[in-house]
């Protein structure tokens, strides 16, 4: 695969993109404004809950429908480029194929339609551990055969980036992990990977960065390692948790999360919460680092939105 | 380009629909002739009066009749359907090809729909000829003056004839699964349309009643009586009554003109409309 293009030229950028479905007042606004980049040897997160717009976001990035506002560039060249878009392998809405055709040959009538001889269909289903049902026709697969044929059609080309809308979809335990390690693998092999997920803790074992978008909006885009660093917060447990969160509200500033508290505070300041805590006579169970999830900055961010 | 129609052609050639609305000519010719020859071969009875040669080469050419008649353009319509429609039963329209070659699978599928249906007539054709071969053989000879000449001519004219029908069957067929985005709609839209040639002397003879000048310039400027028109031509006479005291003649190079100009009408806008359709 070719890749003349400036080095630190990402291998997928939107810049200012927006779509609108219909016209004048039935017209529906699935993206608005969403600009990301995606670099070489990444594998980026797309988050969002569902019709948030991720999928008519990616559509727009492999140029399956055109947007109203904005564009999308592949390897800096508008993604209407032929060259720019054969180095680009996808996975849409699952991967729907004809259902009346074997996995092998759907990947034959792909890579007719891209144009391309598809010398590399036995080693991508050997990749994907479908070789053995490839003449099966589809319509007998189970939905995580269908998402590994999906992956396979991506890879199908060699590309340099990958595009995976909801690629652990219908997958087990196993396919999950099989998965993580491909995408991995691929990041390391130099390639950028873009995928939508709604399974955050996937996302955060994956990922390099992430994108956040709620209602066609982008929420934020951040590393994940920013993203999960919220700066100076421990968590407590100690029980009565009332009196636990008396005693320590005037010192600190303090939520309650659940069944615990969430003192804003250094980790120098823990002996005195402890202290503070056996004073105001509470048992202390732990007092730790506070390590939110992404799930729960996902749900703190999307419901901030809405509210 | 040639990779689209490659990808089409992998894509339909062995779908049930194919099999029982395109391959089922050659088929289907195939275990007749077998069953004529089989009778031939056991029965005892005359074999009837001979024919003359120009009676035995028009006999041999009557397949081309099916797609002109009304039972043969729903399979041709009902093919279209699913070559056209299908991708949206199967959710793959949007997936597999850019925005800005989705001119190409239209005309692909063009390709694949026409190339088909011609590949299966001409190789029911051949199967009809060889059978009528045998079994002339079989009950003694060939009428005298049945020449390979004489055969090919009437063959390529009888399906030079049936090409336009089939164009337009195609054309309309397509034009509705674009817009309908079902395939049964669009055999519904296509078996009415056969329904209204058919009926089009009635319902031309009820509304020049109320509306006899806008009832001639409708019977002219749609397709319905062109295609009646041009079968009327095929078979010797070109008079279709609408009124009490009116007809219709056009010349067949008018009906031809007139009905090519509704197939690129119908085909430009299939591929207008698709290219402007949201798949969302």
């Amino acid at each position: 695969m070719s890749t003349s293009e400036p080095s630190g030229t990402p291998a997928l950028e939107l810049r200012a993109l927006g779509k609108t479905y219909g016209r004048g007042a039935k017209g529906k606004r699935a993206v608005d404004d969403v600009s990301l980049s995606v670099r070489h040897g990444e594998v980026y997160g797309f988050l969002g809950p569902n019709g948030a717009g991720k999928s008519t976001t990616i559509r727009m990035a492999l140029g399956l429908i055109r947007p109203t506002d904005g564009e999308a560039l592949l390897f800096g060249r508008p993604v209407s480029d032929k060259q720019a878009l054969r180095r680009v392998g996808s996975l849409v809405d699952g991967g729907t194929f004809y259902p009346f055709l074997s996995g092998r040959d759907n990947l034959r009538v792909l890579a007719r339609t891209q144009g391309h001889d598809g010398t590399r269909i036995e080693q991508v289903l050997e990749r994907v551990d479908l070789a053995a049902d490839a003449k099966r026709k589809v319509k007998g697969y189970s939905t995580g055969m269908k998402q590994r044929l999906g992956v396979a059609a991506a890879l199908l080309d060699d590309p340099d980036l990958v595009i995976l809308d909801e690629p652990a979809n219908g997958l087990d335990a196993a396919g999950i992990q099989d998965m993580r390690n491909l995408l991995r693998g691929l990041a390391a092999d130099g390639k950028a990977v873009f995928l939508s997920s709604h399974l955050l803790h996937e996302v955060q074992q994956i990922c390099d960065r992430v994108a956040i978008v709620h209602k066609g909006k982008l929420l934020r885009e951040s590393s994940i390692r920013d993203l999960l660093d919220h700066g100076q917060a421990l968590r407590v447990e100690a029980e009565p948790l009332d009196t636990a969160e008396t005693a320590l509200q005037g010192k600190w500033p303090v939520d309650r999360a659940q069944d615990s508290l969430r003192v804003q505070a250094p980790r120098a300041d823990a002996p005195a919460i402890v202290r503070q805590l056996v004073e105001a006579g509470a048992d202390v169970f732990r007092v730790g680092p506070d390590d939110q999830s992404l799930e729960e900055i996902f749900l703190t961010m999307t419901r901030d939105t809405d509210a | 380009m040639l990779d689209a129609v490659r990808a089409e052609a992998l894509k339909l050639r062995r779908h049930r629909a194919t099999w029982l609305m395109v391959w089922i000519y050659p088929i289907a010719i195939a275990l007749i002739m077998i069953g004529v020859l089989l009778y031939g071969a056991f029965s005892t009875h005359d074999a009837g009066p001979p024919q003359s040669a120009a009676e035995w080469i028009q006999d041999s050419a009557m397949l081309w009749k099916i797609p002109t008649s009304g039972p043969g353009r729903f399979l041709i319509a009902g093919f279209a359907a699913v070559v056209f429609a299908g991708e949206y039963g199967w959710n793959t329209w949007k997936l597999i090809i850019p925005a800005r070659t989705r001119w190409q699978l239209i005309a692909a599928k063009w390709a694949v729909a026409l190339g088909f249906l011609i590949i299966a007539l001409i190789a029911a054709d051949l199967i009809m000829l060889l059978g009528g071969w045998l079994g002339s053989l079989q009950d003694g000879q060939l009428p005298a003056g049945v020449t390979l000449a004489a055969v090919a001519e009437v063959h390529w004219k009888a399906g030079a004839h049936a090409l336009l029908p089939i164009l337009y069957t195609i054309a309309f067929a397509g034009l509705f699964a674009i817009l309908t985005q079902s395939i049964l709609a669009t055999m519904i839209l296509s078996i009415a349309i056969v329904v209204i040639e058919g009926m089009l002397p009635l319902i031309a003879i009820f509304f020049h009643g109320y509306a006899p000048a806008l009832t001639a310039w409708l019977v002219k400027v749609l397709p319905f009586y062109h295609m009646a028109n041009l079968g009327a031509w095929a078979k010797g006479g070109a008079v279709i009554p609408f009124g009490p005291n009116d007809i219709v003649s056009m010349s067949w190079t008018t009906s031809f003109w007139a009905l090519t100009a509704w197939i690129v009408a119908a085909g430009t806008a299939t591929q207008l409309r698709f290219l402007r359709q949201d798949l969302n």
